[in-house]
């Protein structure tokens, strides 16, 4: 009688509690996003499943000894997992939108205000009871709107690691829901004019300006934001290998095999956060709509920056481009192609909204930084 | 209250400081391509041949980029064409 107690206690049934089976729902909830909806699934299902798998009673994958602790302690604690995964999306990236039109990055640096923004909206929310949000946590959350998930991860980790589970969540999600939130905000800030605004030609850029910028950009970030070398630092090294044109195994390696690698593992090292003790509060739910405020004012500061620029330069910016300042390589650039179409359908802007899309990705690197330098210790 | 005050200017001044930063060192990167990338352009532009090959590459595939509707269209035309003819005849 006695063996049969002792093998019911180590059943699954006998053990599990009420919070673990909520959080097996949300990581169900998440692959079922990834695939029956196709949201971001090269992360939300070893996500998902890292969720259910962290929550299995007994098993203990996330505590000392099991799977999801070394590898959340071996790769995100440390940084390591996001920083490859930057490497990975510099050796994707092509610069080339931006040096034929540099002043595209001012779009990239104005959707940047969604990510300052939302830390005062962060901070805001500790005046309702239940919210105990420092400075640090806040500016972890706030990073969501600079959309971008390794800088979103790499953050937290570093400055609120007990909150990067929702934030990798909210910030992932938001991503995927990139069509769906931009939009509305697009048309409300432009008019049909604008929207139809036809742009030049983009000119052609040489071969040794694709080489020199991703080494200019290190120097500048190495002089004045050494904060920001890591995530500038693995960026640039991957661009560089896809532009020298000499290490085209390494550059294949890093955009494909390596980045496939580590996004398994940074998913499943996510997924052990979402642990019902550190999901399942009311902070989540608040960092959940702080995430889809700070995009919205991304979105909206970047159209807004493009109308400004309009005003004072001759040759005119297809508003609708400055929504692709926050980062989300590259569906806000689709987004903008696509509003752009519906109102003139001769009207191509993907190229041009390349320019603020990749200048989104260093802005929010580089608020990264500053963000890390100036709460960082 | 008076720590949430504390915060709120905390924050006040971070978004300051973050936003002027990324201006700042944004603006300077569009220097930077305006003065050196642009100038390095033109001092070492891209090898003729590579361009005349890339030129030559996307006639070819402008040929090739011919839609075989359009082709089979032209062919049935010409065909009847000389159908007709030769009824003529």
């Amino acid at each position: 009688m006695e063996q049969l107690n002792t093998l019911w206690m180590s059943t699954g049934l006998a053990n599990f509690e009420f919070g673990q089976i909520v959080m097996m729902l949300v990581g169900c909830g998440l692959l079922y996003l990834a695939i029956a909806k196709n949201f971001e699934p090269l992360l939300l299902v070893p996500m998902g499943f890292g969720a259910i798998l962290t929550n299995i009673p007994v098993a203990g994958f996330s505590e000392v000894g099991g799977l999801l602790h070394y590898i959340y302690y071996a790769g995100i604690d440390t940084g390591i997992f996001p920083l490859l995964i930057f490497m990975g999306v510099g050796a994707m990236t092509d610069f080339g939108a931006l040096i034929a039109n540099p002043k595209t990055l001012l779009l990239g640096a104005a959707a940047q205000f969604g990510i300052f923004a939302t830390l005062f909206g962060a901070i805001a929310l500790n005046a309702i009871p239940g919210f105990e949000f420092s400075l640090q946590d806040a500016s972890a959350i706030a990073i969501i709107g600079g959309a971008d998930g390794p800088t979103a991860i790499f953050l937290a980790s570093k400055l609120a690691p007990e909150l990067l589970g929702a934030i990798a969540v909210a910030a992932y999600s938001y991503m995927a829901l990139v069509p769906i939130i931009q939009p509305p905000i697009m048309k409300a800030f432009t008019t049909e004019e604008e929207r139809k605004i036809e742009m030049a030609q983009l000119r052609h850029v040489t071969k040794i300006e694709k080489v020199i910028f991703p080494l200019g950009v290190l120097m500048m970030t190495i002089f004045f934001l050494p904060a920001a070398t890591p995530l500038v630092g693995m960026f640039c090294l991957g661009n560089l290998m896809r532009e020298c044109g000499v290490v085209d195994r390494l550059s294949s390696t890093a955009q494909n095999e390596l980045i496939n690698i580590v996004t398994i593992f940074l998913g499943l090292g996510v997924g052990s956060k979402l642990s019902a003790n550190a999901f399942l509060n009311v902070e989540t739910l608040g960092i959940l709509a702080l995430g889809a405020v700070a995009f919205s004012i991304g979105t909206a500061s970047g159209v807004l920056m493009a109308k400004l620029m309009n005003k004072f330069s001759k040759e005119k910016v297809n508003p609708l481009i400055g929504a692709a300042g926050v980062s989300a390589v590259p569906m806000a650039a689709r987004v903008a192609n696509k509003v752009g179409l519906e109102a003139n359908p001769h009207n191509f802007l993907l190229m041009h909204a390349m320019g603020p899309n990749v200048a989104g990705v260093l802005g929010s690197a580089v608020a990264a930084g500053i963000l890390l330098a100036l709460v960082g210790q | 209250m008076e720590n949430l005050t504390q915060l709120f200017i905390d924050a006040g001044k971070l978004m300051l400081a973050g936003m002027v930063f990324v201006f700042a060192f944004l603006g300077l990167l569009i220097i930077f391509i305006n003065q050196v990338l642009v100038k390095l352009a033109i001092k070492f532009p891209d090898p003729v041949n590579q361009n005349s090959r890339k030129k030559a590459k996307v006639k070819t595939s402008e040929q090739d980029g011919v839609s075989p509707q359009i082709v089979a269209a032209i062919s049935s035309a010409v065909s009847q064409y000389r159908q007709k003819h030769n009824n003529k005849e």
